[in-house]
């Protein structure tokens, strides 16, 4: 039985949820004009912005950049990630309290430094390749999402049953696959995605790190509205938030959305 | 200012599209406790809730001492609540929180500290004034919640199964310590609880609820012997309800006809008037074993409890299954033959209702 | 060695086996880097510090950082009261209604900077809508400069960081029980007095903890303050953006980005301070 809301606070949150969305309505109707300059409402309707940046080959090898980076950063992280949440939920009196902050060092530190810092060292000192370099910096950005998201799963979690599992016979290793693992699965999951969106939207750490042939799409995106001011971002806009929406869907389908953000 | 009577004139109430209270008058005296009894979902709850303001009942008015409150907002209505969850403001001290009203009231800080202070040494908390919910028990925090609601010396107390989240002992402890600071200072009160035991040892008047309606307004005592019905009968212990059909008269007797085709004979002058057909309910102790045979039940014995002052026996009778007590120096065997005698004063003759019916409630 | 011992003596070694990819990782990849920028700043022996007395005697450099501070406290202020409405209807409803409330705050933290900023560009712009709309409401004669403004900023920023401070609140907002409002109430208190004296200092926690997210991350929000305030509003992140890849002057570069670590972990250590003084013990 909730108490109904103030109307003065339920008028200001439907001006906050309009404040929220209607941006994104605006860039929608952009990326839908016949036009070459940008206006809102469209005058015309028409897909050549669509048909401009599928066409366009830099966007194209920048995307494919962007998801390989996202993928295989992201999934480095949950591979050291994981037996670190795993350690910190389960050997509380083998680690020193403070240890589990290392791993929101991320956080702490600007990413805009952080890219900076890479550019500095993998780059120029140590010579390593571009795609090295953005491996490493989405991997750093995705550990707190694979220690914070994962150990909140594993805090819910009673350690009993391992122990149990183990008392009826079960290796210790094997346990772990088969009795936490799958109760953390969620966890893992929504770990992922909330990773590789942050990754596949990433400005700060790539903004120093892409060169000249290798480039993240919102690097470029960047670039392209610094000198262009037409539909093509808004186009592009609209594909990132259909993917986005595809993503949420799965997760909503799948898991439930509550279960993700929690 | 501490004692006014309150009046619910038919007050009507909706859930949604679901009829919760339906039609309910209510009137409780100055200085009376009266109990809204019931299981959940009778709308006691939303009774309270409707005087407190918590709720717009569709129809009616609420009344408190010749003042309507039916479209007072909440914290105009000066009412003092106690809550099953104690609802004590988590980052406020027990003194701060029995001086919240006190501060919406205006009352200058010194006043409220010292009226404060006083209410809070009433409750025996005073060594714990300081201490923020979280660090006290339940039973300490159910007396915050009841010096909060005190202080204000409000015209009416209402409590919302108050005791529920306290264990047996406590429960038992509180609820005296509740009734006795109702009557000293001759409050208004009402009482929402599921417990019959309780609501009966604390209450002038005990309102019991069934689907959004009172089924029995009375003083315990007489909701205890004289039920006005089988739902009220089964809630206050009558634990054997049979049809009954009269069959034959004689002066002052009636040969009556349970289950199947069991005769026997029953007395106008121990039961009062018994109707054609009726409802007799007994409680097990009012069947005893040993009874004369045709004023006794015949049944065959099954299942033995030991209750301590007495056996309990499962009896398969022509009437179904019942409850009967034997003498707890002679334990019976289980599949004996015996006779159960209806003890008058620990049974009461109801209107009929087909079985259907009176089970559907059960 | 026996077997228990042996069992003993893994227990001990385990967590540490566990931790040990992760911990080179982060210390490699993060710690040495960063450390690595920061030995940069120090200056010639004798004189350790030169670089911060360059950074800080430079008054274009106070401006930026004033400004930078100003636009995060602006920011702060704007999310954390535009989010507070929001969350409040959010923790208030059920079910669906509850379910698309929470969708639409998440979805724009899942869209991306660029996309966000772009959105307000188009708002902004000279030919934006609104400066359309004043035109054709022959509020204004020509085009006005709203883009690329200490406003703009402050806008798209806000724009960026409510849905965080939503999610910061809500959470709080739904662990206040009902009955302790309808008992401030039922003791007298209006609905003013029980949203400032009972659910606003419950809600603090959240307020702390969205604030750190929202003024931590205003201070680096480089894509935003860039799209949106560009050269000429210039805060420390695009400062430290243009220092290393315009003038490539690496050491004040360097010197911005350890101006910014301190301020973060200064803001997040007086954050935690307050948080402690005002913990409420919940339940």
């Amino acid at each position: 039985m909730r108490k109904s809301l103030h109307p003065f606070v339920l008028v200001m949150g439907t001006g906050v949820f309009l404040f929220l969305l209607a941006p994104l309505v605006i860039i929608l109707g952009a990326a839908f004009s016949d036009t070459t300059y940008l206006t809102f409402p469209p005058q015309g309707l028409s897909l050549r912005w669509f048909e401009n940046v599928l066409a366009k080959q830099s966007f194209i090898e920048a995307f494919k950049t962007s998801l390989i980076v996202a993928t295989f950063g992201t999934t480095f992280a949950l591979i050291v990630g994981v037996p670190v949440a795993y350690a910190l939920a389960r050997y509380r009196s083998g680690l020193p309290s403070w240890y589990g902050s290392i791993f929101f060092l991320p956080v702490l530190v600007p990413e805009i430094v952080f890219g900076f810092a890479l550019l500095k060292t993998v780059i120029v000192a140590l010579e390593l390749p571009v795609m090295t370099a953005l491996l490493v910096g989405h991997t750093i950005l995705a550990i707190p999402y694979a220690v914070r998201v994962v150990g909140a799963s594993l805090a819910a979690f009673d350690f009993s049953a391992e122990e149990a599992a183990k008392s009826l016979g079960c290796p210790p290793v094997k346990s772990f696959f088969v009795v936490i693992l799958p109760n953390i699965a969620s966890g893992i999951v929504a770990a992922f995605i909330l990773a590789f969106i942050t990754s596949l939207n990433d400005v700060s750490i790539s903004l120093f790190l892409t060169g000249p042939g290798v480039s993240t799409l919102p690097i470029e995106l960047f670039t392209y509205v610094e000198q262009y001011f037409d539909p093509s971002v808004a186009a592009v806009s609209v594909l990132l938030m259909v993917l986005t929406v595809a993503v949420m869907v799965i997760v909503e389908r799948s898991l439930g959305l509550s279960a993700v953000m929690r | 200012m501490s004692n006014a009577s309150l009046s619910l004139e038919g007050i009507s109430a909706f859930h949604d599209s679901n009829k919760v209270l339906d039609n309910l008058n209510i009137d409780v005296a100055a200085g009376e406790l009266v109990s809204l009894l019931g299981a959940s979902g009778c709308g006691k709850t939303t009774t309270l809730r409707v005087i407190a303001g918590f709720m717009q009942p569709s129809q009616g008015r609420v009344v408190l001492g010749g003042r309507e409150l039916t479209h007072l907002p909440v914290h105009r209505r000066d009412i003092g609540l106690v809550f099953q969850n104690y609802a004590l403001l988590p980052h406020l001290t027990v003194v701060d929180n029995v001086m919240f009203g006190l501060k919406q009231r205006g009352v200058s800080s010194s006043e409220r500290r010292r009226k404060a202070m006083e209410m809070i040494e009433i409750v025996g908390l005073s060594r714990f004034v300081d201490r923020l919910p979280a660090a006290l028990s339940g039973g300490q925090k159910q007396r915050v919640a009841l010096a909060r609601a005190l202080v204000i010396d409000p015209p009416l107390m209402m409590f919302d199964e108050p005791l529920s989240n306290l264990d047996a002992k406590l429960r038992v402890d509180m609820r005296v310590q509740i009734r006795r600071l109702q009557t000293a200072g001759e409050r208004t009160a009402v009482y929402v609880t599921h417990d019959q035991e309780e609501a009966f040892s604390i209450s002038d008047r005990v309102a019991i609820m069934d689907a959004g309606r009172i089924v029995q307004l009375d003083a315990p005592e007489v909701l205890y012997k004289r039920p006005v019905n089988a739902f009220v009968a089964r809630f206050v212990g009558f634990e054997n309800i049979v049809p009954i059909e009269v069959v034959g008269r004689d002066g002052g007797d009636a040969t009556v006809r349970l289950g199947k085709d069991t005769r026997i004979a029953m007395s106008e002058k121990d039961f009062g008037p018994i109707p054609d057909k009726a409802l007799l309910a007994t409680r097990p102790e009012g069947l005893q074993l040993g009874g004369e045979p045709g004023r006794a039940i015949p049944a065959t014995l099954g299942l033995r409890t030991y209750l301590g002052r007495a056996y309990q026996y499962h009896c398969a009778s022509d009437a179904g299954t019942l409850l009967a007590h034997g003498d707890v120096e002679k334990p019976q065997a289980p599949d004996q033959t015996a006779h159960l005698a209806i003890n008058p004063a620990q049974s009461a003759i109801l209107p009929y209702e087909t079985p259907a019916a009176s089970q559907e409630d059960a | 060695m026996s077997a228990p011992l042996m069992r003993h003596q893994f227990g001990r070694v385990a967590p540490l086996l566990l931790v040990l990819p992760g911990t080179l990782v982060v210390v490699l990849m993060l710690v040495l880097p960063i450390g690595d920028t920061f030995s940069e700043t120090i200056g010639p022996q004798g004189d350790r510090l030169a670089n911060y007395v360059k950074f800080f005697s430079s008054q274009y450099n106070w401006l930026v950082l004033n400004r930078t501070l100003s636009v995060a406290a602006m920011t702060t202020l704007i999310s954390l009261s535009l989010g507070f409405f929001a969350a409040m209807m959010i923790s208030r409803s059920r079910g669906q209604l509850r379910q698309v409330l929470m969708i639409a705050s998440v979805f724009p933290l899942l869209t991306g900077a660029i996309v966000r900023s772009f959105a307000w560009m188009v708002i902004l712009g000279r030919n934006g809508m609104v400066n359309q709309s004043l035109l054709s409401l022959g509020l204004v004669d020509a085009p006005v400069q709203l883009l690329f403004t200490q406003t703009s900023m402050v806008i798209g920023l806000a724009y960026l960081f409510t849905p965080l401070a939503i999610l910061s609140l809500v959470g709080v907002l739904d662990a206040i029980d009902d009955s302790v409002l309808e008992a401030s109430s039922s003791l007298g208190a209006s609905p003013l007095k029980v949203f400032l004296q009972v659910t606003l200092p419950l809600a603090i926690p959240g307020l702390i903890v969205g604030g750190v997210l929202v003024f931590t991350g205003s201070l680096a929000a480089f894509a935003t303050a860039r799209l949106l305030g560009g050269e000429s509003q210039m805060i420390l992140p695009t400062l430290l953006h243009e220092k290393a890849m315009v003038s490539f002057d690496w050491t004040s570069a360097s010197t911005i980005a350890a101006v910014m670590v301190v301020m973060t972990i200064a803001i997040i250590l007086v954050a935690n301070r307050i948080a402690r003084r005002f913990n409420p013990a919940m339940g």
